[in-house]
């Protein structure tokens, strides 16, 4: 199927490739719920000294993937509703020097169950995703196929070039333990335009491989097309129907390798810190749970009138900034001008420094350019007008206006029958409506209650029917 | 600047709830968000958005209207100005009314049909009935659905077709003389009671028994008898351009529409070329293509059903123009068009729901 729809918003702030490793920070807020992650499980008791690496808590619904301590230190339950805190942080201020490994590794399917537990249990596997469910996928499953992807479009999350900047043998060595978890499925790697010198430098590392075979399948570098659920559409991998395929972020298969060539855990994660109010906007290299108060503090231009974003634009979540530290699953913190200033007939200006998904500002004769945002509405909420926009940038190609007249009308029925199932939660509906309706967060809750209320049956067959083949 | 920022600031306890005038809240904020962006925030993500709005999406095509509106002043001089605000003046106050009643937003759409409305009309009718038409289209074309964004028919038509059936004389005949020259009539009132003439236009005197055809020149640029702002090709053809570069209006619509009447016309006329270019310049058919078939609200919203809302548009014009006692089509035709627009919506939804079934 091909790609549909799409549009890069293209904001000013964007982070560049450069990474900061940040110093251990004095405590750790360790959030125990994420966008798909609850770690309600937990493994320590308030006031229990743990070590760096050991399982704090794990997701009793998702595998039980545990949440790794970063650092050392004496653990606090209740200072801080619905996060571990380790204070007291012991972190080796020079970490131990990592021991010689081989640059490649060796096949080992013969040890495939065991390495997967191992990953299970160094909290690697929590980077193996369902393309379909976007949920952890099953450690015991057997997929048709491997998505591994170091692209991120979204605006201001973490670049994949930065994640895997100077990781490219460890990038291709975790393939290579990836590839002994397998048997005969494909990797899909989705790159960057395949000139650019990250892109070049992979494919010269794994052309030697016999088990690799190159071919290039053109995707256009256009948001949301990253998605995982799109790639595997895009690379025909739920032709047949009922197909698991994982999929796996550039930090995953790094976190595999370093799980499965040093058996450590990944404690740190490469974050992005963008958006226009960031004086330096970088990419960092922080622990698990570093403060992000504490990141922010003196990066910003303005401390005041300030939105912190959990994720990019499009799909991030609001943080109380002040509260929390970062989670397993963030790529990146965005921060945004909450405007206070009201500008004098602004619906009336010609808009040259306006970019619009329409051609209705003399924006529209220029060429790309970079747009300053910020967290306005910019216009008031109005009744659909069927003006289609919705429908333009629909990378899944279902109609969200008519979903949203359906729901208003409270007919979920029609709203299952307009396949709202297939929306991927990519926002760019409810970025380009001029009416300003909350498209994305009615989708959302739409295929929330369709599941709930009427149930997926397609779902169902997708959970069973891999199961009796591996049976059999 | 200031001051004005200061002085809506401090009116505005007056207007939220427990103050004087809470009832006129809607009027309040309207005027208020006219002036300054309202700095209301993206409570949701995505956290940023896109700068188009409703007041400027409207607006676009409020600008797309000026060349046409210019031409009506031009060729039937500044009568227009009363006619205008008559229609926004009265349209604005069922607008208003509307909302106090519902305490919702006061809706920018109205701007494009208090506009399009006098467009619509013949240049010389009285002032009340142009009143009298604004309230009733904008009343039963918009505001008993729900207002805008739900109606069903285009309010402006609505209002045409009632005063057309009511007050058929005037409707027929308060036709102006059109001016010329450098200025044309830029500086003169023309007073209905001595300067309505009830001649033909164009299309009724094509149809007469002894046919006479106006010259396409004279069709193109606009000076002859008819609605204020139908008779200028040339000023609809550049608004319609602005439309569709704007990307405000459907080119699915505009093309089918278009394409569909000259091959009806043809079909009917014998493919006389004269004829069918006659009739694509004369009469309401641009203005009705441009500025009321691609109403996206009164029409389809699938891009299938577009196309073929405008190829029934386009045929029904032809054949009421042709086929019927009635000159012109094009509002009979465009209100047929909205009515058949939500079942044209169903067929093409069901198809698109037929092409997702496989979709995984």
């Amino acid at each position: 199927m091909k790609p549909r729809g799409g549009y890069n918003v293209n904001p000013i702030g964007g982070p560049s490739l450069d990474i900061e490793k940040l110093a251990p920070p004095k405590m750790l807020c360790i959030p125990l719920s994420s966008k798909h992650l609850t770690f309600s499980e937990l493994s320590v008791a308030d006031g229990d000294t743990v070590t760096c690496g050991q399982t704090l808590a794990v997701d009793p619904e998702s595998f039980s993937v545990p949440l790794i301590a970063s650092c050392g230190g004496v653990v606090s339950l209740t200072k801080l509703d619905g996060h571990i805190v380790i204070e007291n942080l012991s972190c080796p201020s020079d970490p131990a020097p990592t021991p010689e490994v081989p640059l490649h590794a060796p096949y080992d399917a013969g040890h495939a169950a065991e390495n997967r537990q191992k990953l299970l249990e160094l909290g690697a596997w929590r980077f193996v995703s369902n393309a379909r469910t976007h949920k952890v996928a099953d450690p015991e499953g057997k997929p048709s196929a491997v998505i591994v992807s170091i692209v991120h479009l979204e605006p201001f999350v973490a670049h994949g070039g930065a994640i895997c900047k100077d990781k490219v043998d460890e990038l291709v060595r975790g393939m290579e333990h990836l590839q002994s978890l397998l048997e005969y499925q494909t990797i899909h790697l989705v790159m960057p335009d395949v000139k650019n010198a990250l892109a070049q430098k992979i494919q010269e590392t794994i052309r030697g491989h016999a088990w690799l075979k190159l071919s290039e399948v053109p995707l256009q570098m256009r948001y949301p097309f990253d998605n995982q659920t799109l790639l595997a559409r895009h690379l025909g991998l739920f032709d047949k129907g009922g197909e698991t395929v994982w999929y796996i972020p550039a930090a995953g298969v790094l976190a595999f390798d370093n799980a499965l060539s040093y058996g450590q855990p990944t404690t740190t994660s490469r974050i992005s810190l963008a958006g226009p109010v960031v004086k330096e906007p970088k990419h960092l290299e922080v622990k698990i749970g570093h403060p992000i108060a504490d990141i922010l503090d003196g990066r910003l231009n303005r401390d005041q009138d300030v939105r912190v974003i959990n994720g990019g634009i499009l799909t991030g979540v609001q943080i109380p900034a002040e509260q929390t530290g970062v989670g397993v699953e963030c790529s990146g913190i965005t921060v945004l001008e909450t405007p206070t200033v009201r500008e004098m007939f602004g619906w009336l200006r010609p808009g040259a420094d306006r970019r619009s998904f329409s051609k209705c500002f003399l924006s529209a004769l220029k060429g790309t350019f970079k747009e300053n945002l910020s967290t306005s509405l910019r216009g008031e909420g109005r009744p659909c007008v069927s003006c289609g926009h919705c429908v333009e940038v629909c990378p899944a190609g279902i109609m969200p206006n008519l979903i949203h007249k359906y729901l208003f009308s409270d007919e979920l029925e029609l709203a299952q029958k307009l396949r709202t199932d297939l929306c991927v939660e990519c926002g760019l509906c409810s970025y380009v409506c001029l009416s300003k309706i909350d498209l994305y967060d009615q989708m959302a809750r739409a295929k929330v209650q369709i599941a709930e209320e009427l149930g997926q049956p397609e779902d169902q067959q997708v959970t069973e029917e891999p199961e009796t083949e591996v049976l059999v | 600047m200031k001051f004005l920022a200061n002085l809506l600031d401090k009116a505005r306890p007056k207007f939220e709830d427990g103050g004087a005038f809470r009832p006129m809240k809607p009027l309040f904020d309207a005027i208020d968000a006219f002036m300054f962006n309202p700095l209301s925030q993206a409570k949701l993500a995505p956290h940023a958005r896109d700068p188009l709005d409703v007041k400027r999406y409207m607006s676009m095509v409020i600008i797309a209207l000026l060349p046409a509106t210019f031409a009506a002043f031009y060729f039937y001089g500044w009568r227009m100005l009363p006619v205008i605000m008559v229609s926004y003046m009265a349209g604005g106050a069922v607008e208003v009314l509307f909302a106090v009643i519902r305490k919702e937003e006061i809706n920018e759409g109205f701007l494009v049909t208090g506009l399009l409305f006098p467009l619509i009309l013949p240049p010389g009718l009285p002032l009340w009935m142009v009143a009298v038409g604004v309230i009733f289209g904008v009343l039963v074309g918009k505001e008993i659905f729900g207002g805008t964004g739900r109606n069903l028919f285009n309010p402006a038509l609505v209002g045409r077709c009632f005063l057309l059936l009511s007050y058929g004389g005037p409707m027929g005949g308060a036709w102006i003389e059109p001016g010329g020259g450098l200025f044309g009539r830029l500086f003169e009132y023309k007073s209905v009671a001595v300067d309505a003439v009830s001649q033909a236009t164009p299309l009724a005197q094509a149809a007469a028994e002894t046919p006479v055809i106006t010259p396409l020149g004279d069709l193109f640029f606009g000076n002859v008898l008819g609605c204020a702002g139908e008779t200028s090709a040339l000023a609809l053809i550049l608004g319609g351009v602005l439309l569709l570069l704007f990307r405000v209006a459907s080119w699915r619509t505009i093309g089918s529409t278009l394409i569909a009447f000259g091959l009806m016309t043809a079909l009917l006329v014998g493919g006389d070329i004269n004829t069918v270019l006659f009739h694509y310049l004369a009469g309401g058919l641009l203005l009705g293509t441009f500025f009321m078939a691609t109403d996206p609200v009164s029409g389809p919203s699938t891009n299938g059903g577009k196309f073929v809302y405008g190829a029934l548009i386009g045929v029904a014009t032809a054949l009421i123009r042709l086929k019927t006692p009635l000159v012109e089509g094009m509002m009979f035709a465009i209100l047929t068009g909205n009515m058949f627009a939500p079942i044209i919506d169903e067929v093409f939804i069901a198809l698109h729901v037929r092409r997702l079934q496989n979709e995984k």
